[in-house]
């Protein structure tokens, strides 16, 4: 079943097309990573869907219904979409916890219980009570992706999530970001400029180029079979490491 | 080996701050050991009649203002910053206006307008035909009237630290508050102020210290209010030992105020440093929403502003354009010199003391310098009483007469006004990387060549806003310069408070459209580098 479709979206800045038609189906806690260079249009696309920005043309449907089209346009509020940023976004004059319970619903004992939850599957849950400016990278993100993750939304949209992390804790993130993931069952689409993220934690990578989608399908098929030219060139450059082929077909056979 | 003029030489900066140090402290701590000095009758006597009283006013008027140049002050702020609407631009620097307008000239102008026979009821009067001895407005002169003129004077404070808090916010945060359920109204209060609030506290800070310092405001609407007092005491009683401690009362109650709030704050940040910091993008307003929100900023700019200088300007042209003759000149000229001479005075201290904290990390020289800021705290009068004492003390000692000296009020602007240049240096100062002192050193510099070639053009923004800053402080000072001004020494602010104490309103008007539009010229300058600031 599908839980995200998004049919023809169409965008433009200042006149110049960021998405042109641009049609993409996620199933049921699948992990989609749409991979493309700066300036394609994806965070307008995560956007879009959160719906922090109106798209010009085309329709948002989640569980089937529409959520943005020309007529009607659902507020971001009432969507139940997790966001997670490249930034990570916390807010700072709250402890972890209270960033973590900030958009629970519920009493305060089952929104502490989900949060020790989400922190002990993030492997944080000593930093339960500090402040994010004391806390490193890594542990920031691992914030930003349990507080998105607690008020069980529909589906979570990540920005770049690993970006700025050194090398290690990327790899060990991803591998944490995509068990917990399938452990909640919870519908996922990264957006990122590395391949490694897509090899990593993907079901499916869809490579966005010019606006639209160019090619999509399982990790594997569109590292061994890339389209065209400049998807086998950015797959060079940012992979070269047999690590990532190891794990692309572990994540094959798992 | 280093001779001895070199070791001297190098020890100078430390010399000069510990100088520096002892003439800005010496006031405040001979205020504070006052408290240790004997307890005249005075005690006695206003305990039982008006101290209660005293305090009554003044925090009624500290909490009255500190509502009133919230709203005015917050709520245009996160108009003009979140929202596109008509006038927007002008908006943004115009609502920092009434900064130019002191309360006590506020005051005079708004007796004016609304008093018996005022502008305002002859206006309402003639319209509706009514009997000329009828007040369509109530008095002002009582606690209403003094918290609105200072709401609407003070505001500016708040709403310049709120602005820049607000544009600082970080789009990505709402974004994330949004999409956790979060309604665009609701992240105002559960998000944007919350993120604000030191900074919004700072800004209520200084607004509370200006509503108690304030003497000419609450003089001339007869308000009995602590510093009022400070100053019966002193004049009216004669105890000038009385004045002092109740001084040392209300810096004391200060004090407490500012580290119970620092204390609250405990371990909480409320910035992350983010490596793109996306501002927020402003929402277009429509129609009646559009309208709404230009009438909303237009009324602190009414009242603020516009009126009471229409009001100061229609009595200046009718009836006393004969007051700019050469005393005005020599009045603008001295207020004027006092505001360059205090500025540039207290700009090079702040850069000599922050440079020297810079280059040696040093936790008792930081603790010292916050100590010398604190004089911002303090009303001008108890200042005053303070100076004076210092001037007694070194009178004592060197036989230098230096009460009612010009070295006096530079001595006292600083102490109490240096807290404002300190602030705009050192952030100046944190904006340089300190790799660029390393690299300056590496390619040969020495310190003090590092301070002229590469501090100091780096700090010219910011040194121009603290001059400035520091400026229009002077220009507006009363209190201080009352008490400390030598013989036959009139600023324009004296000049104004003149002629209202006889309630020669009509002529008070020409001083204080000066004083207006000497303040206008720092304040103007500000807006143009901020603005210029922030689109570098």
């Amino acid at each position: 079943m599908n839980k995200l479709k998004l049919d023809r979206i169409t965008h433009s800045y200042s006149g110049k097309k960021i998405l042109d038609n641009l049609s993409l189906e996620i199933l049921e806690g699948e992990i989609v990573c749409l991979i493309g260079e700066s300036g394609t249009g994806k965070t307008t696309l995560l956007r879009i869907i959160a719906g922090l920005e109106r798209q010009e043309g085309g329709s948002v449907l989640l569980d089937n219904e529409i959520i943005s089209n020309q007529s009607s346009h659902l507020e971001t509020h009432k969507r139940n979409i997790g966001l997670v940023l490249q930034e990570r976004a916390l807010f700072p004059h709250l402890n972890v916890l209270e960033n973590i319970i900030f958009g629970m619903d519920g009493t305060k004992e089952e929104k502490i219980n989900r949060c020790d939850e989400l922190l002990s599957l993030f492997k944080i849950l000593k930093y339960k009570n500090s402040f994010p400016h004391s806390l490193s990278g890594g542990e920031q993100q691992r914030v930003a992706l349990a507080r998105a993750l607690a008020p069980n939304p529909k589906i979570i949209l990540m920005d770049e999530p690993f970006n700025g992390l050194d090398r290690a804790l990327k790899f060990s993130l991803r591998i944490d970001t995509k068990k917990i993931l399938k452990q909640n069952n919870t519908t996922a689409l990264i957006v990122s400029h590395d391949f490694n993220d897509g090899l990593t934690c993907a079901d499916k990578l869809a490579i966005v180029s010019e606006g639209r989608i160019t090619q999509i399908g399982k990790p594997k098929d569109v590292v061994l079979n890339p389209l065209n030219k400049d998807i086998k060139k950015q797959f060079i450059c940012e992979t070269g490491d047999m690590l990532y082929w190891k794990s692309v077909i572990e994540s094959e056979t798992t | 080996m280093k001779s001895i003029i070199e070791k001297t030489l190098e020890k100078l900066p430390i010399l000069f701050f510990t100088f520096i140090s002892l003439i800005f402290l010496t006031p405040i701590i001979l205020i504070l050991t006052s408290l240790f000095q004997g307890y005249s009758d005075s005690w006695q006597h206003l305990f039982q009649t008006v101290l209660a009283e005293y305090l009554t006013n003044t925090t009624i008027l500290v909490a009255g203002v500190s509502i009133g140049v919230f709203v005015l002050g917050v709520s245009s702020a996160w108009i003009v910053t979140t929202c596109d609407f008509k006038g927007k631009k002008i908006f943004k620097w115009a609502l920092i206006l009434p900064l130019a307008i002191p309360p006590y000239i506020m005051a005079y102008a708004f007796t004016g307008l609304f008093d018996s026979g005022g502008t305002m009821n002859n206006v309402v009067n003639s319209i509706f035909n009514i009997d000329e001895n009828y007040n369509f407005f109530p008095s002002v002169r009582n606690l209403g009237g003094a918290i609105t003129i200072f709401s609407f004077t003070l505001y500016p404070y708040v709403y310049l630290i709120a602005q820049t808090a607000f544009t600082n916010q970080s789009r990505d945060v709402f974004d994330i508050a949004r999409t956790l359920g979060l309604s665009k109204k609701s992240t105002f209060y559960k998000l944007a102020l919350p993120l604000a609030r030191p900074s919004i506290i700072a800004g209520l800070m200084i607004v509370a210290m200006e509503t108690i310092s304030d003497f000419g405001a609450v003089e001339h609407f007869a308000i009995p209010t602590f510093t009022s007092g400070i100053f019966r005491t002193w004049f009216g009683m004669n105890d000038i030992v009385t004045a002092k401690q109740l001084a040392a009362v209300l810096f004391i109650f200060f004090l407490s105020f500012l580290l119970i709030e620092k204390y609250s704050r405990k371990k909480i940040q409320f910035n992350l440093s983010l490596t793109t910091n996306r501002e927020l993008v402003p929402i277009k307003l429509y129609g009646l929403k559009s309208l709404l929100a230009t009438i909303f900023c237009s009324i602190p700019i009414l009242i603020g502003f516009l009126i009471p200088i229409t009001q100061l300007l229609y009595w200046t042209i009718s009836f006393n354009l004969e007051y700019f003759d050469l005393n005005f000149v020599y009045s603008a000229i001295n207020t004027i010199s006092l505001a360059l001479i205090s500025g540039i005075f207290c700009v090079s201290v702040s850069i000599i003391v922050n440079y020297l904290l810079r280059m040696k990390e040093n936790r008792p020289l930081s603790l010292i310098n916050k100590a010398i800021s604190s004089g911002y705290g303090i009303p001008g009068v108890v200042l005053a009483l303070g100076v004076l004492d210092l001037f007694s003390l070194i009178n004592i000692f060197t036989d230098t007469m230096l009460i009612g000296s010009v070295f006096g009020l530079i001595l006292i602007y600083s102490i109490k006004f240096y807290a404002l240049p300190n602030s705009s240096i050192e952030s100046g100062f944190r904006k340089i990387n300190k790799s660029v002192d390393d690299a300056a050193l590496s390619l040969g510099s020495t310190k003090l060549n590092l301070l002229k070639r590469i501090h100091l053009p780096m700090l010219k923004n910011s040194s121009l806003i603290a001059l400035l800053l520091i400026s229009i402080e002077v220009i507006k000072e009363l209190p201080a310069t009352l008490i400390l001004r030598p013989f036959n020494f009139d600023t324009l602010s004296v000049s104004a408070y003149m002629f209202a104490s006889d309630e020669r309103m009509v002529e008070a008007a020409a001083p204080s459209i000066a004083i207006v539009i000497v303040s206008l010229i720092p304040i103007l300058l500000l807006i143009k580098i901020l603005d210029r600031n922030k689109n570098e």
